[in-house]
């Protein structure tokens, strides 16, 4: 049997919290773009250009069904050498450029998926009411049918959020110092000795990292869905 | 950008050998996982201790990224068990010798259990609680209600979750070469491994995984169907 040490569990947190915020800024920085291309692509689902649509749709089939792992190592391989032949050298850029590049591309599928959603989950007729009134069309999208999509994409959003986070530790197989990456570099420093009492460091944080996101979104999406519940209320 | 298509060709014959293998791991986790999670959901539904074990068991799954569930249980299980076999069963056996498919399962099918058991439980909560009452008026027992009446309806509305979690499933599965398990993605990187063919190799991987997904997808589709089919009267 091999020997446990529950106090090191503590005594390695503070090593890791430094790391913390490469992997928070990593998912921000995924769901800043991936949320930018999830919008787009949902755009293009939504409205009616065939080519458009079905372009869309190939691209979110697809990401939908690569392994994170994989496109992580595709795009780390492929995509200095695939821009090479167009003359751009980006061999030098640091490793959470490729991170994020991978993880937008994964997560801007599951995010047009929410979006579309959403939108379809409000009636048409709240923007026809809105027209109807004399807003214009971008005054109706951004005042009444964009407020009321958010309440309804934040639960499906959050889960996107908390599954990018999880998948975020495989970075570290590039070489990606995140708290994952720093805990495999202290298990090494020691050769291979207190790796399970660091693995539960970080399945600590983890789990506590999910935790506030999911109950930072609860408050919001209560927050937000305020003008909702005085609907039911009367 | 130049790719070497003969590696290519060489590789995704040599990685089809490890389709069975991902199969394997995918199927084998689900046939654990199902009736685990469902007995998870009924719990959860149900009896109130038990209903809070469970809670936290599937919150703290859910929300650790499986490789560090990976590297974590596969740095104890084996001198766990090996332990637990030598001093506790006291049987000469020695477990260092067993297929490290072994712990694959056991990973795979703890986070699966997990999702399933949500899954479950979302599902189970859709059929009113009149059809279970209803069941018993008429003298069925209750594991007669659930498998005759509330099971085929829950499975309806499960199919499509149950299908993701599959196509999830089958996708982490990538991660089992962690525990040396020679599967698609081990041995497309060990063939990358000779000529740092790595662009290539992953490239192979990339589309053998389409199609397994793809697979999946078509044959829960045809599922669908067969099992929605009490249901289609009534649309007529």
């Amino acid at each position: 049997m091999r020997p446990f040490h529950p106090s090191y569990i503590i005594e390695v947190l503070p090593q890791l919290i430094p790391y913390l915020w490469v992997t928070i800024a990593m998912v921000i920085g995924t769901v800043f773009f991936g949320g930018l291309l999830g919008i787009l692509l949902a755009m293009a689902k939504v409205r009616r250009g065939r080519i458009a649509r079905a372009l869309a749709d190939v691209y979110i089939y697809i990401t939908r069904c690569v392994p994170s792992i994989v496109m992580l190592f595709v795009v780390y391989y492929g995509l200095p050498e695939f821009l090479l032949g167009f003359g751009i050298d980006i061999n030098h850029f640091g490793k959470g450029f490729f991170v994020i590049v991978t993880f937008t591309i994964l997560f801007s599928s599951t995010m047009a998926e929410v979006f579309r959603a959403a939108y379809e989950a409000v009636d048409k007729g709240q923007r026809e009411a809105a027209i109807s009134v004399g807003l214009t069309e971008f005054q109706a999208f951004y005042r009444i049918v964009l407020p009321q999509c958010i309440v309804v994409a934040i639960p499906n959003f959050t889960n996107a959020v908390v599954n990018l986070m999880k998948e975020g530790a495989l970075a570290y197989t590039i070489g990606l110092i995140d708290i994952m990456g720093k805990g495999q570099l202290i298990i090494g420093q020691n050769q291979g000795s207190y790796a399970l009492e660091i693995y539960l460091a970080l399945m600590i944080l983890y789990w506590i990292l999910t935790i506030v996101f999911e109950k930072g979104f609860g408050y919001l999406e209560k927050h937000l869905a305020r003008g909702k519940k005085l609907l039911k209320a009367v | 950008m130049k790719l070497n298509t003969g590696f290519m060709a060489k590789t995704f014959l040599d990685a089809l050998a490890g389709v069975p293998v991902t199969l394997q791991l995918t199927l084998v986790t689900l046939l654990i996982s199902i009736p685990l999670g469902f007995f998870m959901a009924l719990g959860r539904m149900e009896k109130k201790v038990a209903g809070r074990l469970v809670g936290g068991y599937v919150s703290f799954i859910r929300s650790t990224p499986i490789v560090v569930q990976i590297l974590f249980l596969y740095s104890l299980l084996p001198s766990l068990l090996n332990y637990l076999i030598k001093n506790v069963l006291m049987l000469e056996f020695n477990i260092f010798q067993v297929d490290s498919r072994l712990y694959a399962y056991i990973v795979f099918s703890l986070n699966t259990t997990a999702v399933l058991s949500e899954v479950f439980r979302s599902a189970l909560s859709t059929v009113s609680h009149g059809q279970l009452e209803a069941a018993l008026s008429i003298g069925l027992s209750k594991g007669q209600a659930y498998w005759r009446i509330i099971i085929p309806q829950a499975l309806v509305s499960a199919l499509p979750n149950l299908c993701n979690t599959t196509v999830n499933l089958l996708k982490s599965t990538s991660l089992a070469f962690m525990m040396t398990v020679k599967d698609i993605t081990a041995i497309a990187k060990i063939n990358a491994a000779y000529g740092y063919n790595y662009i290539e190799a992953y490239l192979v991987i990339f589309a053998i995984y389409i199609v397994l997904c793809s697979v999946v997808q078509i044959c829960f589709r045809i599922f669908e169907k067969f099992v929605a089919g009490y249901k289609a009267p009534i649309a007529n």
